[in-house]
């Protein structure tokens, strides 16, 4: 075991091999988190150790401790919002250094060598491994980051820029990756994009749009509520949506749209009807039921209705370089990761404003 | 064919650019049978054809609209939107066409030229789009948009195109609507060596199937609920013929297509299993329009990466790409021809899908 000094010279105890881990678990369906330890096996040759800095609270965490998209293992412990500082490297990594300041988010494994990985889209990969509630292809379980460390291959750790905030690095991990990605795809030149729902994913929308060179950015609600926040947040237009007359008054009007919303009881075909022709409609939220579609909508103006999910390596890499060139950062909320059940309760009720970053 | 009276007894020779009557076969109400019926179409304007019509493609459009499938129609109602024959007389300002030449007109007759979707080329989606007939949109001049079961049709002359010389009038007729309908999107989303599936094997799909090849498909699958047309596709240049009767034949394809190019309309389809056979980061385009809301589980679309497109006909300067593609490469409708005046019974019979795979009515 050797000792080595982090950027702050705060020493850090260093192994790669067998440690135990220590975070804050579900124990069973929606419960609150409670401490506890698991051991983490020997560092695999490419693999990394993190101790964590901070860690974002993202919706997908809660969809998790409460089995919302199917059993989760449990115990299970939550967070894909991570940066840190590398504590110890396993013999084959190149990457990264012991010492270095680096991220982690919601997939921290892929097969490496299908035309998916290839091409850089590794959420699709057909062996992808989630940052927890799943498992590596050797069985070793995935564990996240509201924890004091991870332990991830060094191919799904970024480099944080300088410039980024460690805590403010945390939220870019997931919410700017999902909806970076599909900015970046659809949008082009002069193009008017829309967000619908502006909250921890949204509040990124609005910004990346504009950093990317949108010509409108339009936040879309259905109240008033954050409308001064997304002027702030570089929002050219707040529309809110209450009314037939609300819609009709913005038929056409965006080319590309970000919904973050996604409660399968939203007026589909109304939304639809807001992308100009040509244009594409993108859905990052999964709603709970079937949603309910009119095609004409879809094929007379020539519009797409576009899944995406996460983001590729490139992506993830290329955004937190932009987020620290041109100034995009979330809203956060520092809290401590000992008080992570009381981010998790306020997040339920919808209390931040916008993004919880659990720090160590 | 070309020479002698057509169905109102004018002589072919002597049209000008005047006002004039043109006789076609309408329906008078909704679910009425086909009759002639004389229209006065009003006189050319510097940018208008007249085109004596040789044959005209019996599209399932034609139905839809007849019926009033996908709201109400205006009734007279002269239909048939895949047009083809002989320009009769230009207007002054016309210089792609001349008299004698073989041209064709779709879907779409009028745009405004002046909207972004115009002005990048995509006039399909104006939203002063004119319809060849039943059209939302009249003409900025007021006049009336009727369709090609008729002896004669005029329309601004940027929404007629030459025919190439090596396709036959008759073949080319479907190529108008039905083929633009699939070469479009097939262009926009195939990428190299793309995975092509085409559900339904009907007008569409047929011309699908051998579009996607011509355009170089590595695979062209045919996706159909039974194997009746296994043979046809196959001879189309289908390489594989795939029966989704079964939750396990969805399963046995699952994302194994980058484009899919869905015909079938029904809204009752099992949209979801459908879709599920779109590989990630793939395809699934609509140009059939169902009559009522589809339901999805947005799921499938996100957690695979997929995008659910609409596509419409397709832009002139498709259309034109589309014609001279087919000629080189053999593309061509299975049609059969019937005279004009049987109109009546073509409609009945493709009311009952009793069509491999297209009418051309013949003046």
């Amino acid at each position: 075991m050797t000792s080595t000094k982090t950027p702050n010279d705060t020493p850090v105890a260093t192994t790669a091999g067998p440690r135990s881990i220590t975070g804050w678990a579900a124990q069973s369906k929606g419960a609150p988190l409670t401490i506890w330890s698991y051991d983490a096996p020997a560092l695999g040759p490419d693999e990394v150790d993190i101790k964590v800095l901070a860690c974002g609270v993202c919706h997908s965490d809660i969809h998790t401790i409460d089995s919302g998209w199917g059993e989760a293992t449990y115990p299970v412990v939550v967070g894909h919002e991570i940066v840190g500082i590398v504590a110890a490297v396993g013999p084959h990594v190149t990457n990264v250094r012991v010492g270095d300041r680096v991220a982690v988010g919601a997939m921290c494994g892929s097969c490496g060598g299908c035309g998916h990985c290839q091409r850089g889209h590794e959420p699709v990969c057909a062996h992808r491994v989630f940052t927890y509630d799943a498992k590596h292809a050797n069985g070793r379980a995935a564990y996240g980051g509201y924890a004091e460390a991870v332990r991830v291959p060094c191919q799904f750790t970024f480099h944080v820029p300088e410039a980024l905030d460690s805590a403010e690095c945390a939220p870019l991990l997931c919410a700017g990756a999902t909806v970076y990605a599909p900015l970046k795809r659809y949008m082009t030149p002069g193009a008017r994009v829309g967000v619908v729902g502006i909250g921890g994913l949204g509040h990124l929308a609005l910004q990346f749009a504009k950093a990317l060179g949108a010509a409108e950015v339009v936040a879309v609600s259905t109240s008033t509520r954050k409308k001064e926040d997304a002027g702030k947040l570089g929002a050219s237009q707040f529309v809110v949506l209450d009314s037939p007359a609300a819609f009709k008054a913005h038929e056409q009007s965006l080319d590309v749209i970000i919904c973050t919303a996604c409660s399968h009881e939203m007026p589909w075909n109304q939304y639809l009807d807001l992308v100009a022709p040509n244009g594409t409609f993108v859905v990052v939220g999964i709603p709970e039921q079937e949603i309910s579609v009119d095609l004409k909508r879809l094929v007379f103006w020539q519009r797409a209705l576009a899944g995406s999910i996460i983001a590729g390596r490139p992506d993830i890499q290329e955004m937190l370089e932009v987020a620290a060139k041109t100034g995009v950062r979330p809203w956060i909320e520092r809290i401590p990761m000992a008080k992570c059940n009381e981010a998790i309760d306020r997040m339920r009720r919808n209390d931040v404003r916008y993004r919880f970053v659990l720090e160590n | 064919m070309l020479a002698g009276n057509n169905i109102a007894g004018n002589n072919i020779h002597t049209v000008s650019a005047d006002a004039r009557k043109i006789t076609g076969y309408a329906a008078l109400s909704p679910g009425a049978e086909l009759v002639p019926f004389t229209y006065d179409a009003p006189a050319l304007g510097p940018n208008d054809v007249d085109i004596q019509v040789t044959h005209c493609g019996v599209c399932h459009s034609d139905l839809s609209t007849l019926d009033q499938g996908w709201g109400p129609s205006k009734f007279p109602l002269i239909v048939g939107h895949e047009v083809v024959g002989v320009v009769a007389a230009v207007g002054s300002n016309v210089t792609h066409l001349k008299v004698g030449d073989r041209a064709g007109i779709g879907a779409q007759c009028g745009s405004c030229h002046s909207c972004s979707s115009c002005i990048n080329g995509v006039h399909q989606v104006c939203n002063q789009g004119v319809y060849t007939y039943n059209s939302p949109n009249d003409h900025p001049n007021g006049r009336v948009a009727y369709g090609g079961y008729a002896e004669a049709i005029r329309a601004p002359a940027e929404f007629a195109f030459k025919i190439p010389d090596g396709l036959d009038s008759a073949k080319a007729a479907p190529l108008l609507c039905a083929g633009i309908t699939v070469y479009a999107p097939l262009k926009r989303y195939m990428t190299p060596g793309a995975r092509v599936g085409v559900v339904g094997i009907g007008g569409l799909g047929h011309l699908a199937v051998q579009f996607a090849k011509a355009l170089g498909a590595s695979e062209v699958v045919a996706l159909s609920t039974s194997t009746r047309k296994q043979k046809d596709a196959a001879a189309l240049g289908a390489t594989k013929f795939v029966v989704l009767d079964s939750p396990a034949a969805f399963q046995a394809n699952a994302e194994s297509l980058d484009v899919i190019l869905c015909t079938a309309c029904s809204h009752e389809m099992p949209w979801d299993a459908y879709i599920s056979l779109v590989a990630p980061g793939g395809k699934f385009v609509v140009v059939g329009i169902p009559e009522d809301s589809i339901s999805i589980n947005l799921a499938s679309l996100i957690i695979r990466q997929r995008a659910l497109i609409g596509s419409l006909i397709g832009s002139r300067g498709e259309i034109m790409e589309m014609l001279e593609f087919a000629s080189k490469t053999g593309v061509a409708p299975w049609i059969e021809k019937m005279p004009m005046s049987e109109v009546n019974t073509a409609v009945a019979r493709l009311r009952k899908n009793d069509v491999s795979y297209r009418f051309v009515l013949e003046n």
